[in-house]
């Protein structure tokens, strides 16, 4: 059952429909119950006893993105989200997990991550970094934690992201470190699946490797982690995503940016933009890259339409993602820009993923991705002995 | 309940996969944006309309009620079987078919979302002016059967002026086409408009023509803050009566504006009793000159405070807060019941004295919103419905609302429809000799009483 807080949002909720009009799923599959209001409908009828739910209950419910634009649209102040997520949870309960989320979360307390490999191979990625890079990263005292996640670790696609992160995190003057085989999976696909006990084992062995490693400071690369540390972890460390620390570098005077050419949009990763109203760092970061040509997407920041990425989809119903992540390509043509910059490495994977399968021309990148360029760049023109462009006006380190 | 024969007969028309009757299904198509909910025998989602004329025939011949619904945003209780029956959906049939500007029309399917259509029609530099607050979501096909109007109503009017032509069903399963591409018609009765406002209750729109206007270039947008309430709404008056005529003209009294501060921290100057937000429309040079008139017409009558937006996201934050009134109000109280009692412009400042005298009298929380400009109040009453003392202190108070409003010379619903939320004032606003007409229209085209049963008539 839901707990009473979250009934009382019922009462709030007057049906008027215009969650419906922000929610990608809704657009998608048609039918009220996959719109938030049928939702929050389900939700009401099932707590009041009404209900009984079914498996295809699960379904219906697995079908959200936990993009939270509903939340954001509700004039009623009705949080939609935590309905759903009370939802899954209540549902997990009574019917237990579909497949293959089942999988997915057993492969977190079996292995650790969401693949189902030794935990070792979180390591894999950096078995290419120059070896002057893999040992600043690797040893035992540090300030900052970079902790890279299952996406970044496992993916070729987005491990460059990892490698990114190291570049720059060397440039500033913290020690940092990462947990390689040590770090665990944050939990979130468990969290959002509905079963959070799966994360009291997780957590609880992250926070004590940060702690061992006298790490004050954690920062991520995806927003999805670092939402969940926030939510779950209950823990004072400083929680940073990697566009905030990069900004705040940029501010120091610490990387030093030369010129990119290209018109770029941004994409606002659902849980760094909406559900962590970070939405500044990432333009500024953009925006202090000399030579690049910047244009907001219509739909931007808090009207951000999620990619389909998000709400575990992608495993629950991969088609869905994939539809979605098509009408994010379509707002992104209609942009003009020929480059699409996010800072999420499961936005990247599932719009570039769309991208290479319609034959879209759009350039797929990571903030850091760009970060790097614009760093390269200065480090050349430095190199030729010409006067840096650099946005800082120092030389780089 | 459906026999196992007509649900096999249904499945067969529209496919199993558009033959919904789960359970999650059947209860979320059980409400609308009103307060009953009834359980259907099961929702079906055709995708022409040689299928709906075969669900008609078949609801004909074994008398079982059909429930046409939009987006089910409507707030009469218009979508919902309070007899049982099927909901028929329009999710499939969606398509802008045709926007032609060189007929200044569109031609639509009803499934098609207003906002929607005004995005495309806007990219040719037109515009479909009725925009109620359900627009982001309310399909052109609700609109028609529900009339919808919207604060642009004032200079524009509502769906009914932007009805040019309909494809429907009737309930025989024959398909009628009346009107068409032109503006004007002489032929026949106009069964065109005849059908807009019918609430769903005479036949099934399969295609629609609506007629466009020319996107105005300009837009200004002013708010104008009153210590008075009764200030406010004599300027009302007289801003149209002087024959200015806004786009909108939106009036929120205290009641509003304090639910809106407590819920979007937005901000009003203190002593405000009551506020008017006001949009003009039209080529750049006159939209200016009709900004200042409008300001100074305030300014006489006892504003205390003008804001004018000189930029679109200026604009869009004053908007904002009026968009945000009714939620904000609605959360105030378990549930919230809206009227929509609608008066003579100059009868404005004797209604909203009305309202408030008869919160006072029946101690009710009510909040008056309203489209000021066309006379169309909008009393937001704030309350719980298992309260079962207001309740009745609630239909006393309504009683007296709408004789009040009839005897100004008013209607018992300006833009909202009638369904199941007014139908008992209808005997209010119509003599038993109407009433007997509109029954008499409602059987030649509906002898079983399959659409729709149970509204309004």
């Amino acid at each position: 059952m839901p707990d009473p807080n979250i009934a009382e949002q019922f009462d709030q909720c007057i049906k008027c429909g215009l969650c419906m009009a922000t929610c990608p799923v809704y657009k998608e599959l048609l039918l009220e119950k996959y719109s938030p209001r049928g939702k929050v409908q389900l939700a009401r009828y099932y707590t009041a006893g009404s209900f009984q739910l079914t498996d295809h209950t699960r379904d219906v419910f697995a079908c959200c993105l936990l993009c939270g634009a509903c939340s954001a649209t509700c004039p009623s102040g009705v949080d939609l989200r935590e309905i759903f997520l009370a939802m899954r949870e209540s549902i997990a309960s009574e019917r237990g997990l579909a497949q293959p989320m089942k999988t997915v979360v057993d492969s977190l307390a079996a292995y650790r991550n969401i693949v189902g490999e030794d935990n070792l191979e979180r390591a894999e990625w950096l078995e290419d970094l120059p070896g002057s890079q893999v040992s600043s990263c690797t040893g035992d005292r540090a300030d900052i934690v970079y902790f890279v996640g299952c996406v970044a670790s496992f993916f070729p696609m987005v491990q460059g992201i990892a490698r990114n992160m190291v570049k720059i995190l060397k440039s500033s003057s913290s020690r940092f470190a990462v947990l390689a085989g040590e770090e665990w999976c944050c939990g979130y696909p468990a969290a959002a699946a509905g079963a959070p006990d799966h994360l009291a084992e997780l957590k609880a062995h992250n926070i004590a490797r940060v702690r061992e490693l006298g790490a004050s400071t954690v920062v991520f690369s995806c927003p999805s982690c670092l939402k969940t540390w926030k939510e779950h972890y209950h823990t004072d460390l400083e929680l940073l995503h990697s566009t905030q620390l990069i900004a705040r570098l940029i501010e120091q005077g610490t990387l030093s940016l030369g010129h990119v050419e290209g018109t770029l949009t941004y994409h606002d990763p659902c849980d760094l933009g909406r559900q962590g109203g970070e939405y500044a760092a990432p333009r500024k970061i953009i925006n202090s890259i000399p030579g690049v040509s910047f244009v907001e997407l219509n739909g931007t920041a808090s009207q951000s339409i999620c990619c389909g990425g998000g709400g575990n989809v992608e495993t629950a119903d991969p088609m869905l993602s994939r539809l979605i992540a098509e009408k994010k390509l379509a707002q992104i043509k209609d942009s003009g820009a020929d480059v699409l910059v996010t800072s999420c490495q499961q936005c990247v994977r599932t719009i570039k993923g769309a991208a290479r399968r319609t034959g879209d021309p759009v350039h797929v990148m990571d903030i850091t991705d760009i970060v790097v360029k614009a760093v390269d760049a200065s480090e050349r023109k430095i190199k030729q002995g010409g006067p840096s462009t650099a946005a800082s006006g120092r030389p780089a380190r | 309940m459906l026999s196992q024969n007509v649900a096999d007969r249904l499945r067969a028309i529209v496919g199993d996969k558009w033959f919904l009757d789960s359970s999650e299904d059947l209860a979320t198509y059980s409400y609308d944006a009103f307060l009953p909910e009834f359980i259907p025998d099961a929702v079906l989602v055709p995708s022409s309309k040689e299928e709906i004329a075969l669900i008609l025939k078949l609801a004909d011949e074994y008398r079982f009620p059909v429930i046409p619904r939009g987006a089910g945003t409507n707030i009469s209780g218009n979508s919902v079987a309070r007899k049982g029956g099927v909901i028929l959906a329009f999710h499939r049939m969606n398509k802008i078919i045709a926007i032609e500007p060189e007929n200044m029309c569109a031609v639509v399917q009803p499934g098609v979302v207003n906002a929607d259509l005004q995005k495309k029609a806007a990219a040719c530099g037109l515009m479909y002016p009725p925009d109620p607050g359900s627009m982001s979501v309310s399909t052109i096909g609700g609109n028609v059967a529900l009339n919808a109007g919207g604060p642009r109503g004032v200079k524009y009017g509502a769906a009914k002026d932007y009805l040019l032509g309909i494809e429907a069903v009737v309930p025989s399963g024959e398909i009628i086409r009346v009107g068409g591409k032109v503006f004007k018609s002489a032929s026949g009765y106009d069964l065109t408009r005849l059908l807009c406002g019918s609430e769903g209750t005479l036949c099934i729109f399969t295609e629609i023509i609506v007629k466009l206007v020319p996107l105005p270039a300009a837009r200004a947008t002013l708010q104008a803050a009153f210590a008075d309430v009764e200030d406010a709404a004599r300027t009302v008056s007289a801003i149209i009566g002087a024959g200015i005529v806004p786009t909108t003209l939106e009036l929120m009294d205290r009641v509003v504006l304090d639910a809106i501060s407590d819920y979007a921290g937005a901000r009003f100057r203190s002593g405000t009793q009551a506020m008017l937000l006001i949009e003009v429309d039209g080529e750049e040079g006159s939209v200016g000159e009709l900004g200042a008139k409008i300001e100074k017409f305030c300014m006489e009558r006892g504003a205390v405070e003008i804001e004018r937006a000189t930029a679109p996201e200026e604009a869009e934050k004053l908007w904002a807060a009026r968009r945000s009134a009714f939620g904000a109000v609605a959360s105030i109280r378990p549930n919230c019941i809206v009227e929509d009692a609608t008066v003579p412009v100059s009868m404005v400042p004797a209604m909203i004295k009305k309202i408030v005298s008869l919160a006072e009298t029946y101690r009710l929380k009510i909040g008056v919103l309203a489209h000021a400009g066309d006379g169309n109040m909008h009393p937001l009453i704030m309350t719980d419905l298992r309260d079962r003392d207001e309740m009745t202190r609630i239909e006393a108070a309504l009683n007296e609302m709408y004789e009040a409003a009839l005897g100004m010379g008013g209607t018992i619903s300006g833009e909202h429809g009638v369904g199941i939320a007014k139908d008992r004032f209808m005997t209010m606003e119509f003599s038993e000799t109407t009433l007997g007409l509109m029954r008499g229209i409602k059987r030649v085209f509906d002898p079983n009483n399959i659409l729709n049963p149970g509204s309004f008539l």
